[in-house]
């Protein structure tokens, strides 16, 4: 239940990255990140984390870019909100699964405060962006006490809410991967009404040669505890030309490769039936949009 | 009535600036001096328990707790948070069976959310953090969820009063058979040439008002109890609250604040006793209860939820030689609407087709849900899920257009209302169909959509809908409005109508400006509980229509006082007289004439010369005044056309557009009209397609906020085309007919006819949603 009490904790307001950094090791674990707010913020998640300190990150002011360097890819801040994604012109074109992602994302509102590297520490299995960016392949640049370190985002969630991140580092960019001219991606999600979170969200990335995909990478959310790749039915997809008939096959393959439950946003087994319809359609949408 | 300066016009609603840049006013806000802060502390882990042990002792102690209240420390009088037992004569009452079940605290558990003290501390997180420290011990009892459960003979009782569960049910006294309808039902449907049967499931659905439940109540130093609140119906609600506390009327201030939308979320109290039972308890200070959404959800009323069987009999040219309806609603934990919504579910029904014969049965049984009461519609939408879909069934199997059929047995003028008894007096359905169709392009549709392949298939459904404009005659239906001359010749209207945010106080300006024939800036109206006299509250479509004949009233008897001064002035008979353009003038000599003016700054200041003896003017301040009782209730009827499209591989539904053709007589402010029906055609939408409030097995609810129980939002709603059909009702003022109510009732139907056009399957089951569409589908395999 919500509540007019706010629990107690102590505000940090770190000026630096170093200093964020020091505040993360001193506190030892009892600390919350503060980005947008838009999931700590919300009384259920922050009664569950019960935290000592909340350390803010609004005074960093050099993390709210979302560059595209052309060569290397996508370099997204920690401060860098989804609704960044919208305006930046090259998101667009590059990234379509990630930008299809961020203007499907809540409300305008919400946008403008959630912020993108947020949704991938909430390890939610219904982050949008999160989705986009595991089919786009990237890494997560953590800053710790000993120094900065990346880590593969096919290896960041752990479980339900649990990153690699350590309680000393901060997580302070994400890199997406520079595509190819061959390279396409795309995303869909499924909700109850516009306004939701996904009950089911899928996007891939394809390296396409005319109707061929060389290799393909293919996220799906809302279908087990953590987001996952579909790596059997990316299997099936590597080097074929893409039919109507594979397409099935993948369809199959993918209801297969999920393991849905029953919650309040849907059934595990209509999740299992559009599972292959939708990324049937994702591929589609992949391919045609270009 | 003449040319219309007001009436018939887009005027914005008065509180539209207010409300829409957050100045207005609303109970939560209020800060008075040495406020206090209530918590009512709910069991939140229980659907059906005993309190075996209360353990208030922690709660005390902490510090800024200025009272831990148990259920021995209020007021041991029963109550019935509805408000049926003021708006029908005592015996009609006994006879319904309806009881007073409900405790301000309560030591056994009905339902989750169920109240079980109150703290009162010096600040709110002060109340909620003692409520933290209760500790109740608590026996769990079985949980009941629906009417076939509690209904079982074996299952725990939950008031000797009410033996076998049943709140409720047609009393046999009244309706033989608890039954009524007309004709020997039984005799007329083995004369069917078919025969549709089918039992519909409807959601428990919430009103979703904006403002959640908050409250200050102060019992002050000379005896009043004195509570702000936002209810419908403060005059309903002021005796109900003078009754249970013992206190005289005149000792009872109810303060109307700022409503933050109804939709029958506050009709009667809600939870008003709780915050005065604690205002009591510490005399001189005011005590503030505010409600989260949570608790809201699951301690306020919803929509009734229930079964509704139906079993239609036609013959081969569609006639409807009967129709057998039974409605077996799930009444929640307490009496409140019980009996009510029920009979009312079968008045929609009786009240729309010319059926040869129908016998319809509305019964109520308690389970461990909240309460159901009341929610804008009143049975309304849950009959027009079932009769309207089932309708379509029979004329599907007699290959007879929807439209041509419910053009052809409708009701109309002279046939029996809603109410046996009480004929319309008015009907425009048929333009509401014609015009409707031809929107929607109804024949094309229907024809195009009747064959399709492809994952994306198309329907077209059609929805037709009568309603009441104001309780008369099931209802004591009675308003009160006073029209106060200024001496400036400017106006105070006083009256306890309440404007839920659907424009009625607007909407009475305008029909007093014109009435008085003046600008609706110089009229004020003034909602003061003290001063204002009776009315029943806003509900049941009526506060335009009631409302506004009080208002007309009333101003006439301001006309009527102009003119009897005038004459005397003017030394001019009465009858010669007319106002026009505040001036009261003679027919026949438009010289003489005395201004409006004149006539109200003299009577207030009124001088006798000494010397002669003559007054400045007839002396007196002019007020006019009517107690309106309606003598009708001029049904308004409507007519819905939805375009949808389904996506058959994910059972995914999108409305495309809904057409609303409405009969509104005249529309007062055709906006605010359309609006009405906007508003409406949202909450229907979210019956059908997404809406519904779900309990885990212990009976806890499973989706108490917006977080899991979904409206539509603005991206969600499809085009919305609205037609306003005016054709004045011969009794009603002004011509004019009810539309709030109206709003969510009939675009249930039509869209529930649109799907099973597109896809061939009936849902029996709302929500709509695409499970259920996707497993109906994999079930009929439709290729
Ligand atoms: C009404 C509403 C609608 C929503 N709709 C959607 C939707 O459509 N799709 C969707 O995916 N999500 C949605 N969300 C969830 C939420 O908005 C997103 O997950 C958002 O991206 C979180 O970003 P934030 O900046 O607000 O994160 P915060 O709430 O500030 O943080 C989220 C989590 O990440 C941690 N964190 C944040 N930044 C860092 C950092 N730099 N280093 C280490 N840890 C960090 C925090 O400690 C916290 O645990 C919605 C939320 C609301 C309230």
């Amino acid at each position: 239940m919500s509540s007019r009490v706010l629990p107690q904790f102590d505000l940090l307001t770190p000026q630096s990255i170093s200093e964020a950094v020091a505040m993360l090791a001193q506190y030892q674990g009892q600390v919350a990140v503060l980005a947008g707010g838009t999931d700590l913020l919300v009384w259920n998640y922050i009664r569950k984390l019960k935290p000592d300190y909340v350390l803010r990150l609004s005074n960093l002011d050099g993390l709210d870019y979302l560059n595209y360097v052309p060569g290397e890819g996508l370099r997204i801040g920690a401060r860098a909100k989804v609704a960044q994604l919208l305006e930046h012109p090259d998101v667009a074109e590059k990234f379509p699964a990630l930008h299809q992602a961020a203007s499907t994302f809540a409300t305008p509102q919400i946008r403008n405060m959630a912020t993108i590297v947020g949704n991938v520490l909430r390890a939610s299995p219904a982050g949008d962006c999160s989705c986009a960016i595991l089919a786009l392949g990237g890494q997560v640049l953590l800053q710790g006490p000993g120094g900065q370190r990346l880590v593969d985002i096919d290896d960041f969630w752990v479980a339900y809410g649990v990153t690699k991140r350590k309680y000393d580092e901060l997580a302070v960019e994400l890199r997406i991967p520079e595509p190819t001219s061959a390279t396409r991606s795309a995303f869909i999600r499924m909700t109850r009404v516009h306004e939701d979170l996904a009950k089911l969200n899928v996007a891939v990335r394809l390296e396409m040669s005319q109707d061929t995909c060389s290799q393909a990478r293919i996220s799906m959310g809302c279908v087990g505890p953590t987001l996952v790749r579909l790596k059997q039915t990316e299997k099936l997809l590597n080097g074929k030309k893409i039919t109507d008939e594979l397409l099935q096959q993948l369809a199959a393959s993918a209801q297969d490769e999920i393991t849905p439950i029953d919650d309040q946003r849907s059934t595990a087994d209509y999740r299992r039936q559009v599972a292959g319809v939708i990324l049937r359609r994702v591929i589609e949408q992949a391919i045609e949009t270009h | 009535m003449s040319e219309k300066t007001f009436v018939g016009k887009n005027i914005p609603k008065l509180d539209a600036r207010e409300k829409a840049t957050g100045q207005s006013i609303y109970a939560a806000d209020l800060q008075l001096p040495g406020m206090l802060y209530g918590k009512i502390v709910r069991c939140w882990d229980h659907a059906h328990a005993k309190v075996l042990n209360l353990d208030l002792s922690e709660a005390v102690k902490v510090p800024g707790v200025v009272k831990v209240l148990g259920p021995k420390d209020v007021t041991q009088k029963n109550y019935n948070t509805g408000v049926l037992d003021l708006m029908v004569p005592e015996e009609l009452g006994q006879l319904l069976g309806d009881i007073e079940d409900q405790r301000i605290f309560t030591d056994h558990v009905r339902h989750q959310g169920d109240a079980i003290c109150g703290i009162i501390a010096e600040s709110e997180e002060i109340a909620e953090i003692a409520a933290g420290k209760v500790k109740v011990l608590y026996e769990p009892l079985p949980v009941y969820l629906s009417a076939e459960e509690s209904a079982r003979p074996d299952a725990f009782q939950f008031d000797e009063r009410k033996p076998g569960n049943r709140a409720f049910q047609l009393p046999e006294q009244m309706f033989p058979g608890n039954a009524y309808g007309w004709g020997d039902v039984d005799v007329e449907m083995a004369k069917a040439d078919l025969i549709v049967e089918e039992t519909f499931y409807l959601p428990k659905v919430k009103q979703c008002q904006m403002e959640p439940h908050a409250y200050v109540a102060h019992y002050d130093q000379t005896g009043r109890l004195n509570c702000w609140t936002s209810t419908q119906m403060p005059k309903c609600v002021q005796p109900k609250l003078a009754r249970l506390f013992e206190l005289p009327l005149s000792r009872v201030n109810l303060v109307s604040t700022t409503i933050g939308g109804g939709f029958g979320a506050r009709l009667g109290m809600v939870f008003e006793p709780e915050t005065c039972a604690m205002a009591l308890a510490v005399p001189g200070r005011p005590v503030k209860v505010q409600s989260a959404r949570e608790e809201d959800w699951v301690a306020s009323e919803s929509r009734h939820p229930g079964k509704y069987w139906m079993k239609l009999g036609v013959m081969k040219d569609g006639t409807p030689v009967a129709m057998d309806a039974h409605f077996t609603s799930n009444a929640g934990a307490y009496f409140t609407h019980s009996s009510g919504v029920p009979f009312t579910t079968g008045s929609w029904l009786t009240g729309m087709y010319k059926f040869g014969a129908i016998r319809y049965k509305g019964d109520t049984f308690y389970t461990n849900q909240a309460p159901s009461g009341a929610f804008r519609g009143y049975g309304n939408p849950q009959t027009n899920f079932a009769l309207e879909q089932i309708v379509d069934q029979a004329c599907n199997q007699l290959n007879i257009d929807p439209v041509d059929w419910r053009k052809k047995w409708h009701k109309g003028v002279g046939d029996d209302g809603w109410c046996i008894g009480v004929p319309y007096s008015s009907c425009a359905l048929d333009e509401c169909l014609e015009r409707g169709a031809e929107a929607i392009g109804w024949k094309e549709k229907r024809a195009r959509y009747a064959n399709q392949s492809g994952t994306l298939r198309r329907g077209v459904g059609v929805g037709v809908m009568t309603h009441t404009s104001g309780a008369m005659p099931m209802l004591l239906e009675h308003t009160t409005c006073t029209v106060k001359m200024n001496e400036d010749a400017s106006v105070v209207i006083t009256l306890s109508c309440s404007d839920l945010g659907q424009g009625s106080h607007t909407v009475l300006k305008q029909i007093a400006a014109d009435t008085l024939g003046m600008p609706m800036d110089e009229i004020h109206i003034l909602v003061n509980m003290d001063a204002a006299g009776f009315d029943i509250g806003s509900h049941a479509s009526r506060t335009t229509y009631v409302g506004g004949g009080a208002v007309i009233k009333a101003c006439e008897d301001v006309k009527r006082q102009l003119i009897e001064r005038a004459a005397i002035r003017l030394g001019i008979s009465e009858e010669e007289l007319e106002i026009e353009d505040r001036q009261v003038f003679a027919r026949h000599d438009r010289d003489k004439r005395l201004s409006v003016k004149e006539i109200c700054h003299t009577g207030v200041y009124n001088f006798t010369n000494p010397e002669t003896g003559e007054t400045n003017g007839v002396p007196g301040q002019i007020k006019g005044y009517a107690s309106h009782f309606p003598g009708h209730n001029s049904p308004p009827f409507g007519a819905c056309f939805a375009e949808i499209e389904v996506d058959i591989e994910t059972g995914v539904v999108n409305v495309l557009e809904l057409v609303i053709a409405h009969d509104i007589g005249r529309a007062i402010n055709p906006m605010a009209v359309e609006g009405q029906l906007q508003g409406g055609a949202h909450q229907a939408l979210g019956m059908i397609l997404t809406e519904e409030t779900c309990y885990d097995k212990k009976g806890l609810c499973r989706n108490n906020s917006f977080t899991d129980y979904k409206m539509l939002g603005p991206v969600d709603m499809p085009k919305l085309t609205t037609i306003l059909v005016e054709q004045p009702d011969p009794i009603a003022p002004l011509g004019m007919k009810s539309v709030g109510e109206a709003g969510p009732v009939n675009p249930v139907g039509a869209t529930a006819n649109a799907i099973s056009h597109a896809l061939g399957i009936m849902f029996t089951e709302a929500p709509i949603t695409p499970e259920r569409i996707l497993q109906a589908l994999s079930e009929q395999k439709v290729a």
